[in-house]
C-alpha cells in the first residue's frame, strides 16, 4: 500500500517550534525499506529525546526489519509545540522514517515504559487518528500491541490495545507479525486474528477476559474466554546468546538520554529485594559470555563512532565474568578516548575496584543504593547490605580519588518507622565522615554525597503487591522528617514528588476501571505526567471524581492476601506462593538469599517456563 | 599544535532534512563519522581525552551549508583521498564530506580564517518580485543598521561592514532568489534571513517559506580578497 509522505506538510512547521531535529529522522544506522508488503511502527509514547536509546525498541527494530517483506519503523509523541500545530493543520502523527502516517502502518507497536505513560499513549492514538479503544476499531486500523515494564498489571490501559506482549520480545514480536501476514492473507476478521494472536506464547489478548465477580459483587478475576489461556505466562528467552544484540544501533544526531552505545551484559536479577518489580518479573539471571560482551563492544563501538559504552542490566557489577570484561576492554581500547561506564554498583569493594579499573583517571562520581536507614529496614525489603559495607566501600572509593557518592534511598516501606527515616539521616552523616576521614584535608571541601530519596510504589508481582502504599499526606509527612534530619553541610538531598507517587501507585495496582478514568485525564489536558512541570494532580482528582473512582482506595488501602487482584491473570512465572512467603519473611525481618549465588529459594519461575539461571562464568561466589 | 601530527582539513555540505540540525549536533554527528571511519586521528590530553578537531563558523538551524568546514588531527599521514573515502563511507548522506586536503599545522583556526559567508535566500511566494525585494533590501542597507531581536536580545550590526557588498536578486522557480555576502566574526554575525525578513516585512511583501542555504565559506587575504581554505 502507498503511503503518504507527509514530510512536505511537516517541514514549514520546523521554523516555529523547538528542538526540530526530533522529526528530521536521517540518522546513521536509521533503515527504511521501501518496498515492503507488511509495516510496522515501534512507538515511544514521549519525545524523541526521551525514547530514542530504548533498547528493546532498537533490538525489535533490528529484528523486524531483519525478516522479509517487513519494514519497521519508529515514531515517537512530538512535544507540545508541534503537536498544536499538527492538530491545526490536521496532520496525523507520523513515523520518522517514512513519514507516514501511523494509522497505514499494518501494526503500531506501543511500549509502556511506566505508570506515567499511559495518557501519552491516548495521545499517542487520537494524534494518529487510531480509535482509543480497541473495541472501536475496525479492519482498517492497525493492530494495536503493546509491551513492556508496565504490562504485569495490564489492566489499567488493557482497553487501549489489540493484544499485549507480557515479556521478552526478540521471538514473539517474530511470531505476532508472522501470525498478522498470514491471517491478513486468509482474509481474516479483526475478531479471529486476534483469537490467532491469543494463541501465541505469551500475547494477552484484552478482548478476551471478562472481569468476573462474586455473589457479594466483589471482583473475582479475570475469565478467559476460550481459547485464550486462563493464565498468560510471561515470554522468555532460554538464552541471551540466542540471539545478537543490535550493533549498528541509530545514533541519534540530538543529545539524548543514554547517549551512547550499550551492551545488555545480563537479563533479570534474583537478589530478591522485596520492593522490586524488575527483580521479580524478569526472572531468571542469564548472562552473556564476557567473550560476547566485549566482541559486541567493540563492534558496536566501530559501527555507530560513539566515544563511550555502558554495560547494562539490572546488577552489571553481578556478572560473573565482569573483571575479565573491563581488563579486556581497558587493552582494546587504550588510548581511543573510549571510556566505558557502569550504570549502578554493589555496595563493595569488588565494585569500587571496577570502577577504578575503567576510570582511566575520570572520578566523576559513584552511585550506590543502600535503599534503607536501619539494618531492620534493610532485612525487611531484603536489601542485604550493611552499615558496614557501605561505610568501607565509601572509604575505598574516596581513598581512591572519588569525591562525590551518589545514595539511594526509599521511604514509606511497609513496617517502616520515623526511626528508619531518621536512620537514613544519620546514615548520610555516617558516609559523611567516612568519606571526610578518607580525603586528604586540603580536598574536602569538594566532597559531596547526594541523595536521592523516592517514595515506595507497591507494584504487582512483587511480594508487597498487596501492601497500602503511604498516603499522600503521610508520605509529605515522612518527606519533613528526613529533611530535618538529613545533614545540609556536603549533601544534595533530592525527593520525589510525593503527587506523583501517589498516581503512580493507583496506576501500577488498579484494574479496568480505570481506563475510564485516563481517558477522562486526558480529556482533561493531561499529558506528559512524567515531566515535573507538566503533571497536575488537580486533573486526575477530578478525572477519579468524574468516573466515581476512589484512587485511595486503589493505593492505600491493605489488600488481603486472599483477596484476587486484578492481574492474577498474568504471570512473570514467580508464584504466589513464593510472594506471600517472602511477605512472611519480611514482616518477620528475616532475609532470603540470592539463588545466583546460592540454593534455589523456590520462586518457582524456572520451573514454570521452563528455563534455567545461566551464569558465564560458572555459580558465582 | 603538536609536532608529528597531521592537520586534515575536511569541507562537507550539510543539507535536505539536515539543515535543522543545531550547530553543537553537528559537531557530535561530524566526530563519531571520524570514529566510524577509522582515521588515525590524534586524542587530546587532559581530564577527559577526546578527539581532536576544530570546527568553522556555526550554521543557525535551518539553514543549510554547500562547503562547511573543520579540521581533523591525525597521527598517522593518510592519503587524502583514501581519508575522503573512509570518511564518506561513515557518513549520513545529508551530513557528508566532499573534499579532503591537508593545511599547516600553523595554519589560522578556522573560526579565525573564515570571516565570509555567501548566502542564498530563497523566498517563496506568490507574485512576489525580484525588483520589489531588490528594493525592498537597498531601502533597509541605506539605513546603515539593523536591530535584531534573538532570543529575548537585541543585537545592533553596522550593515556596512555586515554586508560587503551588494545583493543580487534574482527571479526563481518559487518566488525569488537573494545572493548575499556576509561579514562573520567573533562578535556576532547577521544572520542573512534576519536581514531579509526584515526588509520584505517593511515594504509589506509576504511570503509563504524563507530557505537559507551558506553556499560558500571563505577566508579574507590582506587585498581583500577572498578564497576558499582549501
Amino acid at each position: 500500500m502507498t503511503r503518504a509522505d507527509l514530510w512536505p506538510r511537516i517541514e514549514p512547521l520546523l521554523s516555529r517550534i523547538e528542538r526540530p531535529t526530533r522529526y528530521v529522522d536521517r540518522e546513521w544506522g536509521a533503515s527504511h525499506v521501501e518496498d515492503a508488503d507488511y509495516s510496522a511502527a515501534l512507538v515511544y509514547p514521549d519525545t524523541y529525546e526521551i525514547g530514542q536509546a530504548n533498547q528493546a525498541i532498537g533490538i525489535l527494530y533490528e529484528r523486524l526489519n531483519g525478516l522479509e517483506g517487513v519494514s519497521a519503523e519508529r515514531a515517537y509523541l512530538p512535544w507540545i509545540d508541534l503537536i498544536e500545530l499538527m492538530r491545526e493543520d490536521a496532520i496525523p502523527l507520523f513515523a520518522l522514517e517514512s513519514c507516514a502516517p501511523l494509522r497505514d502502518f499494518d501494526l503500531v507497536g506501543i511500549t509502556v515504559p511506566h505508570e506515567l505513560s499511559y495518557t501519552n499513549i491516548l495521545e499517542v492514538l487520537d494524534l494518529a487518528g487510531i480509535p482509543i479503544r480497541a473495541e472501536d476499531r475496525t479492519d482498517c486500523d492497525p493492530l494495536v500491541i503493546g509491551g513492556g515494564p508496565c504490562v504485569y498489571n495490564p489492566e489499567p490501559f488493557a482497553a487501549f490495545f489489540d493484544a499485549i506482549l507480557i515479556g521478552e520480545g526478540e521471538d514473539a514480536v517474530v511470531d505476532i507479525v508472522e501470525a498478522h501476514r498470514t491471517a491478513k492473507a486468509d482474509g481474516a476478521t479483526r475478531t479471529d486474528t486476534l483469537v490467532r494472536l491469543a494463541a501465541i506464547d505469551g500475547v494477552y489478548v484484552p478482548s478476551l477476559y471478562e472481569a468476573s465477580t462474586t455473589e457479594d459483587g466483589s471482583f473475582a478475576g479475570m475469565v478467559a474466554q476460550s481459547p485464550a489461556p486462563a493464565v498468560v505466562y510471561k515470554r522468555v528467552l532460554k538464552d541471551l546468546g540466542s540471539h545478537n544484540p543490535p550493533t549498528c544501533p541509530i545514533v541519534p544526531f540530538m543529545d539524548v538520554v543514554h547517549d551512547r552505545f550499550t551492551v545488555e551484559v545480563l537479563r533479570g536479577c534474583t537478589r530478591g529485594c522485596r520492593f522490586c518489580q524488575a527483580g521479580m518479573v524478569y526472572r531468571p539471571v542469564r548472562e552473556r559470555s564476557a567473550d560476547e560482551v566485549v566482541r559486541d563492544v567493540v563492534a558496536g563501538l566501530r559501527c555507530t563512532g560513539y566515544d563511550e559504552a555502558s554495560l547494562t542490566s539490572l546488577s552489571t557489577a553481578d556478572h560473573s565474568q565482569l573483571e575479565e570484561v573491563l581488563r579486556r576492554l581497558q587493552r582494546r581500547l587504550a588510548g581511543t578516548g573510549v571510556s566505558v561506564s557502569l550504570p549502578s554498583l554493589r555496595v563493595d569493594a569488588f565494585s569500587v575496584e571496577m570502577a577504578r579499573l575503567i576510570s582511566a583517571g575520570k572520578k566523576t562520581g559513584l552511585t550506590f543504593a543502600p535503599e534503607a536507614g536501619t539494618q531492620r529496614m534493610r532485612d525487611v525489603i531484603n536489601k542485604n547490605v550493611t552499615e558496614e559495607d557501605l561505610l568501607g566501600t565509601v572509604r575505598l572509593a574516596f581513598e581512591a580519588g572519588w569525591r562525590r557518592v551518589k545514595l539511594y534511598f526509599m521511604i514509606g516501606l511497609p513496617t517502616e518507622t520515623d526511626d528508619d527515616i531518621r536512620g537514613i539521616g544519620t546514615l548520610v552523616y555516617k558516609v559523611l565522615q567516612a568519606a571526610r576521614e578518607s580525603t586528604p584535608p586540603s580536598q574536602r571541601g569538594g566532597l559531596k554525597i547526594g541523595v536521592s530519596v523516592s517514595t515506595f510504589v507497591p507494584k504487582a508481582g512483587t511480594p508487597f503487591q498487596w501492601e497500602a502504599q503511604a498516603t499522600l499526606e503521610e508520605v509529605q509527612r515522612k518527606q519533613a522528617i528526613l529533611r530535618e534530619s538529613t545533614p545540609r553541610k556536603g549533601v544534595d538531598l533530592h525527593w520525589h514528588d510525593a503527587e506523583v507517587s501517589f498516581l503512580e501507585g493507583v496506576m501500577a495496582r488498579g484494574g479496568r476501571e480505570l481506563t475510564q478514568v485516563i481517558e477522562a485525564a486526558h480529556r482533561n489536558g493531561a499529558r506528559f505526567d512524567a515531566w515535573t512541570e507538566r503533571f497536575s494532580l488537580d486533573l486526575w482528582m477530578r478525572a477519579f471524581d468524574e468516573c466515581g473512582v476512589d484512587p485511595v482506595k486503589t493505593a492505600n488501602v491493605a489488600r488481603e492476601v486472599t483477596q484476587v487482584l486484578p492481574w492474577e491473570h498474568i504471570s512473570s512465572g514467580v508464584s504466589g506462593s513464593y510472594l506471600v512467603r517472602e511477605r512472611d519473611r519480611a514482616y518477620a525481618v528475616k532475609t532470603t538469599a540470592d539463588c545466583s549465588f546460592e540454593g534455589c529459594t523456590g520462586c518457582d519461575a524456572c520451573q514454570e517456563l521452563g528455563v534455567d539461571i545461566v551464569l558465564a562464568g560458572g555459580r558465582r561466589s | 599544535m603538536t609536532p608529528g601530527e597531521f592537520r586534515l582539513r575536511v569541507c562537507y555540505a550539510k543539507q535536505g532534512r539536515l539543515r535543522w540540525l543545531s550547530h553543537l549536533e553537528v559537531v557530535h554527528a561530524l566526530e563519531r563519522m571520524v570514529r566510524r571511519a577509522e582515521l588515525p586521528f590524534a586524542v587530546t590530553q587532559g581530564f577527559s581525552p577526546h578527539l581532536k578537531a576544530a570546527f568553522g563558523p556555526a550554521l543557525p538551524v535551518g539553514t543549510a551549508g554547500e562547503n562547511e568546514y573543520f579540521d581533523v588531527w591525525l597521527k598517522e599521514y593518510t592519503r587524502a583521498p583514501e581519508a575522503l573515502s573512509a570518511l564518506a563511507a561513515a557518513a549520513a548522506p545529508d551530513l557528508a564530506p566532499t573534499e579532503t586536503v591537508y593545511v599547516a599545522n600553523n595554519a589560522p583556526s578556522l573560526t579565525a580564517a573564515l570571516v565570509i559567508g555567501l548566502y542564498r535566500v530563497e523566498l517563496d511566494g506568490k507574485g512576489i518580485r525580484a525588483d520589489q525585494v531588490h528594493a525592498a533590501l537597498a531601502q533597509v542597507l541605506s539605513a546603515g543598521e539593523l536591530v535584531v531581536e534573538h532570543k529575548g536580545k537585541q543585537k545592533v550590526f553596522d550593515l556596512t561592514r555586515s554586508v560587503p557588498e551588494d545583493a543580487r536578486v534574482s527571479d526563481g522557480d518559487s518566488g525569488v532568489v537573494v545572493d548575499l555576502a556576509v561579514r562573520m566574526g567573533p562578535e556576532g554575525s547577521l544572520r542573512p534571513e534576519s536581514l531579509v525578513r526584515a526588509a520584505i516585512e517593511k515594504a509589506g511583501i509576504a511570503v509563504s517559506a524563507v530557505r537559507t542555504t551558506r553556499r560558500d565559506t571563505l577566508v579574507e587575504d590582506d587585498e581583500g580578497v577572498w578564497s576558499r581554505p582549501v
